[in-house]
Formats: C-alpha cells, sequence, structure tokens
C-alpha cells in the first residue's frame, strides 16, 4: 500500500469534491431537462434526488477503481462543470420561453 | 489506485469504514432509540403516561391554546438577528399559522404558531422571516404540559440522529450525509471485497484468536442487515436531499418561484394573505366532513396533522391530513377548506409516480405506520449497524499490529 499521501489526498478530495459536483451537475441538468420537458417542478426535483445519491455513490467508487488521478479530476469536477453550465443555459431559456 | 482494483476497494472500504464509523455508530444507535422516542419521552414526562389520544376538538380546547401562545424567547431572538430594525414587542406579533400534530403514538398534542415578522429581512435572498411559539396539550383536559422537562426522546436522541445538534451552518446534517455515503461506499466495497460471500457468512470461530471471531462476527451482521443498512443510509439521504443539493433555493429559485403561482392557480390555496380580516368556521365540522371523505374513498381514519394558514385573514384556509398509521407511504390525503365558510377548497390528488416513489422510501424509513413488530426490527436492525462498526475499528485497532487484514 505504498502510495504517496498526497495523492491518496488528491484521489479522495477528487472523489468527493468532484463527485459532489458532478453530482451537482447532474442534478441541475436532469431537472432543466425535465423541466424542458414539461414535467411538474417537484416531480422534476424529486426524480433527481432519487439518483444523486446513487450517481455519487458510483462516482466515488469509480474514482477509486483505477482510472488516472488527473483523469479523476477531469471527468468528475470537469463533467460537473459543464453539466452544470448546460443546465444553467437550459433553465435561461426556459425563463425566456416564459417572459415572452 | 492501488495495484489491483480488489486492493483499491479494500482501502476504501476500510479507511471510509474506520473514519466515517465513528458518526454511523452514533446515527445507528441514536436512530434506534427513535424509533421508541415517544415512549422514551414518557419515562422523563411521568404526567404524561397515559394511553395515546386522538385529535381533540379544535373549536372548543385547541382555538383558545392557539391564542394564548406567544413567540417562543430563542425564536424571537433568532428572528431578531435576522432582520432589519427592531422587532415589535414579543406578545404584539400577529401569528401567521396554527399547526397541531399528533401520531398513533402520541399521548399528548404538539402544537405551534408561526408568527409574522413586519421587519426586512437583512438577507435580499430571503422573503419572510418567521418566529415560532410551541405547547404541548393534554387532549384529555386541555391543560398544557410544563415546558421544563426535556422530550428526551423525539427531542434530543431523534434529532441526534441526523443532525448531531450542530445546528451551525447545518454542519451536522453534513457531517450524517457524508457518513451515509460513506456507509453506501463501504457496504458496495464490502460486497466485492468479501467474494466468498456465502462461505463467510456461515462461517464462526469462537475458538479462534479474537480478531478471527471478531471478523466473523463483522462478516455476520454485515451481511444480514445488507439491505436494510443500504436502506436507512441511502433514503436518510434522500430525505434531507435539498439540504445536500440546495438547487431549489440556488439555479432554480425562479422556476420555482413560478411553480409556486401556477400551483397557487391551480389548486386555488393562496399563497400570501389578502389583509382584509374573515372570521374562523368551525373547524370541527371540517374535520368531520375530511373523515367522511376519507371513509368515502376506503380509508377512514384519525387526524395526525391539522393547520390554518393566514389566521384571521380572508385568505385563510384550513388543511386536515389523514395519520398514516395503516399504509407506508408517507402521504396525508390532505383536504383543504376555506376557513371562513368551510367549503372544501382541494383535496389533494393521488401523488405521481416519481412523488409515489419518494413518499414510500420515506415512509418506510420515518415509519409513522402502526406495526409493533418491524419497529422492534428496525431496533435490533440500528444495533446490528452498531456492531458492524465496533467490530470493524476494534479489527482495526489490532490491524495495526498484525498483518493487512486482507477482506476485512
Amino acid at each position: 500500500m505504498a502510495v504517496a499521501p498526497l495523492l491518496i489526498v488528491s484521489r479522495v478530495a477528487g472523489a468527493l469534491l468532484g463527485g459532489y459536483a458532478f453530482v451537482w451537475g447532474f442534478t441541475a441538468l436532469l431537472m432543466a431537462a425535465a423541466l424542458a420537458l414539461g414535467a411538474e417542478y417537484h416531480d422534476a426535483e424529486r426524480l433527481a434526488f432519487l439518483l444523486a445519491f446513487l450517481v455519487f455513490l458510483g462516482a466515488v467508487l469509480w474514482a477509486f477503481a483505477g482510472s488516472k488521478l488527473w483523469r479523476v479530476w477531469l471527468v468528475l469536477a470537469g463533467g460537473g462543470a459543464v453539466m452544470t453550465g448546460l443546465a444553467w443555459a437550459l433553465t435561461r431559456s426556459l425563463l425566456q420561453g416564459v417572459s415572452e | 489506485m492501488l495495484a489491483t482494483f480488489r486492493l483499491s476497494m479494500t482501502w476504501l472500504h476500510t479507511w471510509f469504514g474506520l473514519v466515517l464509523g465513528f458518526v454511523l455508530m452514533a446515527c445507528f444507535l441514536f436512530g434506534s432509540l427513535s424509533v421508541f422516542d415517544r415512549e422514551i419521552d414518557r419515562w422523563t414526562i411521568p404526567e404524561t403516561r397515559y394511553e395515546p389520544q386522538p385529535m381533540p376538538s379544535f373549536d372548543k380546547m385547541l382555538l383558545p391554546i392557539f391564542r394564548d401562545i406567544q413567540p417562543d424567547e430563542v425564536s424571537y431572538a433568532q428572528a431578531q438577528d435576522q432582520v432589519q430594525g427592531t422587532l415589535p414587542p414579543r406578545e404584539q406579533l400577529k401569528p401567521a399559522d396554527f399547526s397541531a400534530y399528533t401520531t398513533h403514538r402520541d399521548p399528548v398534542l404538539s402544537v405551534y404558531t408561526t408568527f409574522d415578522i413586519p421587519n426586512k429581512p437583512k438577507d435580499a435572498a430571503v422573503d419572510h422571516v418567521h418566529a415560532y411559539g410551541y405547547k404541548t396539550v393534554d387532549p384529555r383536559s386541555g391543560a398544557l404540559i410544563s415546558d421544563d422537562k426535556l422530550k428526551i426522546g423525539s427531542a434530543f436522541f431523534y434529532p441526534l440522529h441526523y443532525s448531531l445538534h450542530l445546528e451551525w451552518k447545518e454542519i451536522g446534517y453534513w457531517i450524517v450525509g457524508l457518513a451515509a455515503l460513506g456507509m453506501l461506499i463501504a457496504l458496495v466495497t464490502g460486497v466485492i471485497i468479501h467474494r466468498k460471500i456465502f462461505r463467510e457468512f456461515f462461517t464462526f470461530r469462537p475458538k479462534k484468536q479474537a480478531q478471527r471471531s471478531t471478523l466473523d462476527l463483522h462478516n455476520l451482521t454485515g451481511v444480514v442487515a445488507l439491505p436494510f443498512h443500504f436502506f436507512f443510509a441511502f433514503t436518510g439521504l434522500v430525505i434531507f436531499a435539498s439540504i445536500y443539493l440546495p438547487v431549489t433555493e440556488t439555479m432554480f429559485r425562479a422556476q420555482h418561484e413560478a411553480h409556486e403561482k401556477q400551483e397557487e392557480a391551480e389548486t386555488g390555496l393562496p399563497l400570501h394573505p389578502a389583509g382584509t380580516a374573515a372570521p374562523l368556521a368551525s373547524v370541527d365540522a371540517m374535520v368531520q366532513e375530511a373523515q367522511r371523505r376519507w371513509a368515502t374513498r376506503g380509508m377512514p381514519g384519525e387526524v395526525g396533522f391539522l393547520q390554518v394558514t393566514h389566521v384571521g385573514d380572508a385568505n385563510s384556509y384550513v388543511s386536515v391530513y389523514r395519520a398514516g398509521t395503516d399504509r407506508v407511504t408517507l402521504t396525508g390525503e390532505g383536504i383543504h377548506f376555506r376557513a371562513s365558510n368551510g367549503e372544501v377548497i382541494l383535496e389533494d390528488p393521488p401523488p405521481s409516480a416519481v412523488g409515489g416513489i419518494t413518499d414510500w422510501l420515506t415512509g418506510l424509513h420515518l415509519q409513522h405506520f402502526r406495526h409493533w413488530l418491524l419497529r422492534w426490527f428496525y431496533v435490533l436492525g440500528g444495533l446490528g449497524g452498531m456492531r458492524l462498526y465496533r467490530h470493524r475499528i476494534h479489527l482495526l485497532r489490532g490491524e495495526a499490529q498484525a498483518t493487512t487484514c486482507e477482506g476485512g
């Protein structure tokens, strides 16, 4: 088990913080997509909440399963940022649809 | 991370289990005690040791009590911290909502009043600040139970198991949430690393050295209650999901507000008071009507939760919810009445598919339904979870001296 402590810290942080960012992005994007398809607000929210923690579990397991450290950060934190951005753009366009 | 997939999973199982195990032990112990929180309350408040009581008459007993309730001093001080300027004196705050709550295990009734705060909130993102006042009622006589005795089950053990009583920035909820995620991780990695799970399950070597038999017990409790532990950790996360993922207050604020307005239009339940005074019709008659309507749907039952919203206003309405004693799912089949004349505004529609799943999972965790045998199984499962971690921690202490415990 001789792995440099810093690498372990980075992987734990990547799994938990990166995982959180990924789950946030997943939740936001799923909700935005469901709303865009006409789902009721709390249905969209509850569907996302039911899946979010299973996604988190999967993300942490994957982060430790053997992937390269930079890839863990890229996929989880980067993926989370991309999904959050997409969700934000989608909610903006939905709002414009309402105000027009 | 490590040389092989299994070694990585073992590392994850060992370290997440060890670091978060202490928190999980507290959650399991106090969660197990919470299964009987109402009964434990009776231990600290001897004058409440009598049979559970149904919801008493609102018109005769509860309304005068509600009229007398004043904002709690702590709640008043908290409200003062959150708003600009000085609050009006405590006794001059106007009540906004009255609520009464009981269950099939409660001899006493909890009532509380929400008070409007006229001051502007300091935080622009906050719409309204409220103060609260609480009382505990003996439903047989209408006498108030003194508030100086701690409801040690429902007010101490129960919140401890999900918030650790660390209220600052809701940090306790986050620690418990991380521990619950750790539990899910430990369960999945546990199954991966104990490849011969079936054989290990039937292995017990009490004569071997302490570490071996401890591991055997760990495997036994871990496997037998695995679905139970996965369920409670997972549903705990789902119940507090809006704390862990506050999307509604942030990214989806505008969507949520639009939804509330749309819902108001569809249901006819006013979001805000009209500003003109109106009398309150007989709430007892509304309760009777609600019970009649439940009975026609084949689910006669007692009232679990009663609420008057926008008290004294022309927009005021009364919501009557059923005590979910006879079903797992946590729905109240709410029926809402116009407060001024008692006409029905809305019967809650059946939940959607997603809503139904969430209500069922939440209901099975919170167990508001009547099933004493299952209630005891919950305690056993919870204490089993504690054993699991005791062995895990005990094991790791030994591990420091011994070789690495592969598969442990």
